[in-house]
């Protein structure tokens, strides 16, 4: 039962911790719209909200959250929800804002002053300060918090208003007010998985016109980008993928080791002949090679330019697929509202042939981190090393006093943190990092296959990438793809876990550490995390539980990074969860921490289960997790997914798919090389 | 390189003929050619030693080829690095010259004219020539004509 009125705080993410900027009442039961224009009831005016964001459904028997196809979207804690109900555990974001519900005893509701305006015209603030006045809102910017009278409910939601059946009428749509258009090759997300499927298809035979990638950016590598700058890889840092993993060329020479030296050697510096060498001997005789990731990003802006990307890319946020009745596939979405031109923003546009590719779902909270979060959301201490935590960085680098940090999780982030950290201690030597894993590792204990064994360093295993080498096209991909799914979740549990770079850098800065006493290695999981006052103000005690010989220990921290990861669980994705429960899809075993396995592909990455006559749908990258291919989610992984998919619509006779044989082949190199359209 | 069985004999099949077929040939034209005049060929004579030569290493690696993949079990990454790639053909190249010495072929023709010093010579700037380009194609030459090639431990084909 909800008790009346509602009180919401509303807060505000600057560029430190969270500031309270209102906290506002909800008198009755009703439809509350968040948005950024007058006509909503709860109004957030600043250009990140969209003009019409968001629904709050307030019921007397509960509360529930629904997402009005924003541009920045709607999340409960980490999780991106279209529809969802709402206990206040974990706040509601959007954009910049965090929505906390206020517990009702703790409130003291009657002691709020409630302010209901009664007509929408007045946009009086409703705000009550009468428990702990809100902070001031950062200067500079305007932020007007304004609740209004509630609306009639929305009960006709685009797409759910056309996409009634789990086979649409093409007809029917067709004469729809948001039909735009039918295209014979339609890829859903439009990153970096979209783009090298669509290279493929271009240098088979397709012709531009033919092709469609729909998705939130024009820039391929814009979502990767930013998790790679987020998790401090910036340009000038090499990258966990070797020469021949190369997104703009199909043929994967020449790689990336060949092309830097190259380079070097034009302007004679003869030190680049050292890639080669590195590539030559690689993981067992030199480190492997990894190309920068700023070499990455203009080797795919050139292919992206030989190709016409810009002509195939369609900006809009996909809502929903269905079926149709003529054998295709109709994709629901919505366009920015800057891009939309005055026209409908909710669109439909029909494809033959479907690949859906829409990377990670979102960004993983460990449980304990996620509540910390909710209970003390002004402050900046916790952070997931894939969001923005400059902050961690900066207060360590100016502050004067010793400053703690966390590090969870013994992956490649993590390294790449403690490096960076480790570049922090030069302005500031009193930088402490604790490095909290979940067990420690002997050095014999690496996880085995077969007959080997991965090397463990410093309780971490260590690995050139983030599966084992043949994962991408030797023996251990073949096993993979040949075996029934109860032996491939068994290879999956021998060959999977969190791995680092085997890189002597990032082994010297541990020994160092370890030497110097700066780096403590912990383990085990967190009981408790508490904020508690010391002399150098606030910080965060957590307790371990004692585990086996491991003695139960307490460490008083300042920030704590989680690098345990991204979430690979596709019921993240509203779009995905609604393809997932309309057909039913399978899923494949869980593997690698994530709690269920991605969608069911075959080994030429079609969807059979979406598969609709002659129309066919196929996917790639993180959603397909656990299936054929161990490496989905590389480079790679994704180039050879776009190879077997293409291959498979060119045995099935799709229009203008070659069969791509040795002169083609040849010919089309001869055509990347001379940056000629293919 | 991440080869599987059937890939590294394929593969090197593969480059038996469109590299070392085609290399011994001209060499044979221009190296061993001149050495007997007596025997015309537009002047030149064409001796064979070369391709039993070829014959042999492609051979010798055949059988090899399964006790490099029993060494793979044990690396974790399941790979073979070019360096190594390297290093075993050279081996496998000792090894032919060894067998030579031996008398493998000694049933083709008579001793005196197969173990001489300048003939061992010849072998070895054959290999070169031959071991040089094929090397070099595996970098990634290959892959050029046949884009699934890398994916498929080293077959041929198709997926
Ligand atoms: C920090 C980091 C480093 C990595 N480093 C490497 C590396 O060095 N080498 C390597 O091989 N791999 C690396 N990877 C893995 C992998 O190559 C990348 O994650 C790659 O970007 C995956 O491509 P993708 O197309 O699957 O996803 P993305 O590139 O993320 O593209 C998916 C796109 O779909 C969009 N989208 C999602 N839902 C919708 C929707 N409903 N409607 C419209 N659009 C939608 C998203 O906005 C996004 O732009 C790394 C990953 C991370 C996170």
């Amino acid at each position: 039962m909800t008790r009346f009125p509602i009180l919401l705080d509303i807060y505000q993410r600057g560029d430190g911790p969270l500031k309270r900027v209102e906290r506002i009442s909800l008198p009755e039961a009703g439809d509350y719209a968040i948005g950024r224009s007058s006509e909503n009831q709860i109004v957030l005016d600043t250009p990140e909200i969209s003009k019409r964001h968001a629904w709050l459904l307030v019921r007397d028997d509960g509360i529930a959250v629904s997402d009005r196809g924003s541009t920045n979207r709607t999340y409960i804690g980490d999780t991106e929800v279209d529809t969802s109900p709402w206990d206040g555990a974990l706040p509601i974001r959007i954009a910049q804002f965090e929505i906390h519900l206020v517990p009702q005893t703790a409130a003291g509701a009657a002691a709020t002053k409630v302010n209901v305006p009664q007509d929408n015209a007045t946009r009086a603030l409703a705000s009550g300060p009468a428990t702990g006045a809100p902070s001031p809102a950062p200067r500079g910017q305007s932020i007007e918090v304004a609740l209004n009278a509630p609306n009639a409910p929305d009960e006709m939601r685009f797409p759910r208003n056309v996409f009634k059946n789990e086979i649409v009428s093409a007809e029917e749509l067709k004469s729809s007010e948001y039909f735009v258009g039918e295209i014979t090759y339609l890829s859903v997300g439009a990153g970096l998985g979209s783009f090298v499927w669509a290279d493929h298809l271009r240098i088979f035979g397709v012709a531009k016109s033919d092709i469609r990638a729909i998705g939130d950016d024009i820039i391929p590598y814009a979502n990767y980008q930013r998790l790679c700058r987020n998790s401090q890889i910036p340009p000038h840092e090499r990258l966990r993928s070797n020469s021949i993993s190369t997104p703009d060329n199909i043929w994967g020479f020449p790689g990336y080791a060949s092309r830097e030296t190259w380079k070097e050697l034009k302007e004679f510096r003869f030190t680049g002949l050292k890639h080669i060498f590195q590539v030559f001997g690689e993981a067992s005789l030199t480190q492997s090679f990894t190309p920068r990731s700023g070499e990455v990003f203009k080797s795919i802006d050139s292919e992206a330019q030989r190709i016409g990307w810009r002509e195939m890319f369609v900006s809009g946020r996909v809502l929903g697929i269905r079926k149709t009745n003529d054998e295709r596939y109709a994709v629901a979405y919505r366009v920015p509202e800057d891009q939309a031109r005055g026209g409908v923003r909710e669109r439909i546009m029909i494809g033959k042939f479907l690949h859906v590719a829409t990377g990670y779902p979102a960004t993983r909270f460990t449980d304990d981190l996620q509540a910390f979060k909710a209970r003390f959301p002004e402050e900046a201490r916790v952070f997931n090393a894939y969001e923005n935590h400059e902050v961690v960085y900066r207060t360590a680098e100016q502050n004067k006093m010793p400053v703690t940090v966390v590090v969870r999780g013994r992956g490649i982030v993590a390294s790449r943190i403690i490096q960076r950290l480790y570049e922090a201690r030069k302005k500031n030597s009193g930088i402490t990092i604790v490095h909290q894993m979940r067990n420690p590792i002997g050095a014999q204990e690496g996880y085995r296959y077969k007959r080997a064994q991965r090397y463990v360093y410093n309780h971490i295993e260590n690995q050139a990438f983030n599966w084992p080498k043949a994962c991408w096209g030797g023996q251990i991909l073949r096993e993979v793809e040949r075996a029934t799914p109860e032996e491939r979740a068994k290879i999956y549990e021998a060959i999977g876990g969190t791995t680092t770079a085997d890189r002597r850098d990032w082994r010297n800065i541990i020994q160092l550490g370890i030497g110097d006493g700066w780096y403590k290695p912990v383990f085990g999981h967190f009981e408790t995390l508490e904020l508690v006052k010391t002399d150098q103000g606030p910080k965060i005690q957590m307790k371990l539980k004692a585990q086996g010989s491991q003695p139960a220990a307490e460490v008083v921290a300042d920030f704590v990074v989680d690098c345990t990861g991204l979430i690979g669980d596709i019921s993240h994705s509203p779009c995905l969860r609604d393809l997932v429960e309309t057909y039913r899809l399978p899923r494949n075993p869980a593997v690698s921490g994530a709690k269920v396995g991605g969608i069911t592909v075959t080994p030429d990455y079609e969807i059979t289960a979406l598969r609709n006559g002659t129309g066919r749908a196929y996917a790639a990258g993180q959603i397909t997790l656990g299936g054929p291919q161990p490496a989905v989610d590389s480079f790679l992984g994704l180039q050879y997914a776009a190879l077997r998919s293409v291959d498979h619509l060119g045995i099935l006779g799709a229009p203008n798919v070659s069969l791509f044989g040795p002169l083609r082949s040849f010919s089309q190199w001869i055509k990347w090389c001379t940056n000629a359209t293919p | 390189m991440l080869p599987t069985l059937k890939g590294r004999w394929l593969t090197r099949i593969l480059l038996f003929l469109w590299i070392g077929v085609p290399i011994t040939f001209i060499f044979s034209l221009l190296v061993a050619g001149p050495r007997s005049p007596s025997l015309p060929f537009a002047g030149w004579h064409y001796d064979i030693l070369p391709f039993q030569i070829l014959s042999l290493l492609l051979l010798v690696g055949l059988i090899l080829d399964p006790v490099y993949i029993y060494f793979q079990q044990f690396r974790w990454e399941r790979d073979w690095p070019f360096a190594f790639q390297f290093f075993f053909s050279i081996v496998e190249f000792v090894i032919v010259l060894a067998l030579v010495w031996w008398g493998v072929l000694d049933f083709t023709r008579p001793a005196s004219q197969l173990h001489t010093s300048e003939n061992y010579l010849l072998f070895t700037i054959h290999f070169a020539c031959v071991f040089i380009p094929s090397f070099t194609a595996l970098l990634g030459f290959v892959q050029i004509f046949m884009i699934r090639w890398r994916f498929k431990g080293g077959e041929w084909g198709r997926m």
